[in-house]
């Protein structure tokens, strides 16, 4: 009984210590946030800049084909505007559920960086470099 | 057929069939629970380390159902479903199998040495905890072999950056044929962590002691770990019983059953319902 005690005592302290990690990490964020708001804030006041950096790629729908975990893996690439809009995942049948979700974090990195030059997401590496790599297939078919 | 009326033989061979045929079933078809939960268990290490908030990603989503099957059902998991364990079984039956056409008697580990290995897998889940923390696990990337394990099991053969893991997995199949789950006894991480775990023990086996015949030892050497059970109404969990069951059919006396005592003799539907229950939540998770 005592020890069933100690193993239940020492479980609820470490999902508290989890919970209460995330919930430190969250308040910072809000303050950063905040800050960089306000900084954002100042910097319109002072003077209306801003231009949207655009990339290089011609409009249209590509697709492309890379090697994943157990296959291939096929995406299409949307470019409106000349920037990446949208990547879409058309076929991973030799991914792993868990994994191909874990890998999809990619897919926003690329779009943010506007380019596959990214890091991969640690712990679904090969289905996350399978992304990356049928991006950059398809992205080669977008270059002027 | 009623299972109630089959001989100890039969029924016998109705578990380690009814065993067999579930433990094929999920190694075919979702052989990747066990290193997405490990998965998540290196995750978690690797955002603290990193100062970064932890997600729920689908591989702690992974980890929480597993710890929580397990913290209700004991390690069903591990006995049934998990491809690891699973690879062990059929390796040691070959190996058994081999030295019986041989003539040979296996080889056997004793006890003192045994106990001490098992302390090995709280070691092995530090370092690869402290070397996420520390941001150094993703450098060492060739090493693991359940990464190797993974790419053969999914028809992956391109191993050249692999040499380290392929060579551990295949030390780790030599332990595996010698010990009966040697892996998971000794070296599991995320074993370690199951096995730490408080258990409720509405489901784990328990024995009548004052039933036993005198001296009687026979579910300690049957078991894989080597575990003496419990008594009735003790709260008490042996953290390394993977639940393969072997123990109630080798008890001459058919002495050993569940905490709760209804379930006595409906084993055979029990186990059916806990893989189904887990079948359910992985469905649930989409791995």
């Amino acid at each position: 009984m005592r020890e069933f005690c100690v193993r239940i005592v020492s479980l609820v302290m470490v999902v508290a210590a989890l919970i209460g990690y995330n919930t430190v990490l969250d308040a910072r964020e809000k303050d950063e946030q905040i800050e960089e708001l306000n900084a954002q804030l100042a910097g319109l006041q002072g003077a209306e800049t801003g231009e949207i950096i655009g990339g290089d790629y011609k409009d249209g729908t590509y697709t492309g084909e890379g090697d994943g975990f157990g296959g291939k893996i096929s995406v299409e690439i949307k470019v409106e505007e000349k920037k990446i809009t949208e990547i879409n995942i058309l076929s991973a049948e030799g991914e792993d559920g868990a994994y191909l979700s874990m890998a999809k974090d990619i897919i926003p990195k690329i779009i943010e960086a506007q380019s596959t030059e990214v890091d991969t997401i640690s712990g679904a590496t090969f289905s996350s470099t399978g992304i990356k790599e049928a991006s950059a297939e398809a992205l080669e078919k977008a270059v002027e | 057929m009623d299972i109630h009326n089959l001989t100890a033989k039969d029924k016998k061979k109705l578990h380690s069939w009814l065993r067999a045929a579930i433990q094929i079933l999920y190694f075919c078809f979702i052989p990747s629970a066990y290193t997405a939960a490990f998965a998540g268990v290196k995750y978690i290490f690797t955002q603290i380390g990193a100062g970064d908030r932890i997600e729920l990603s689908s591989f702690v989503a992974v980890l929480i159902v597993l710890c929580v099957y397990t913290v209700v059902f004991g390690r069903f998991f591990c006995g049934f479903a998990c491809a690891f364990g699973s690879l062990g079984d059929g390796v040691h039956a070959l190996y058994v199998v081999a030295c019986k056409k041989m003539k040979k008697k296996p080889i056997h580990l004793g006890k003192t040495l045994t106990d001490r290995m098992s302390c090995l897998k709280y070691v092995v889940l530090t370092v690869i905890a402290v070397s996420c923390f520390a941001g150094v696990y993703s450098k060492a990337k060739g090493t693991s072999p359940w990464d190797v394990f993974s790419m053969l099991h999914a028809g992956n053969f391109h191993l050249g950056s692999y040499i380290p893991g392929t060579i551990i997995l295949a030390l780790l199949l030599v332990g595996m044929c010698i010990q009966e789950r040697f892996f998971c006894r000794f070296l599991c991480p995320m074993g370690a962590i199951f096995s730490i775990l408080p258990v409720f023990p509405f489901f784990s086996l328990r024995r009548n002691r004052e039933n036993c015949i005198k001296g009687c030892s026979g579910c300690t050497r049957k078991c894989p770990s080597d575990i003496e059970l419990p008594e009735d109404g003790s709260m008490r969990v042996p953290g390394d019983c993977f639940q393969c069951q072997k123990c109630i059919d080798t008890c001459p006396k058919s002495n050993i059953h569940c905490g709760i005592g209804r379930i006595k003799g409906n084993e055979f539907l029990f186990t059916i319902l806990k893989a189904l229950i887990l079948l359910g939540l992985f469905l649930w998770l989409g791995i």
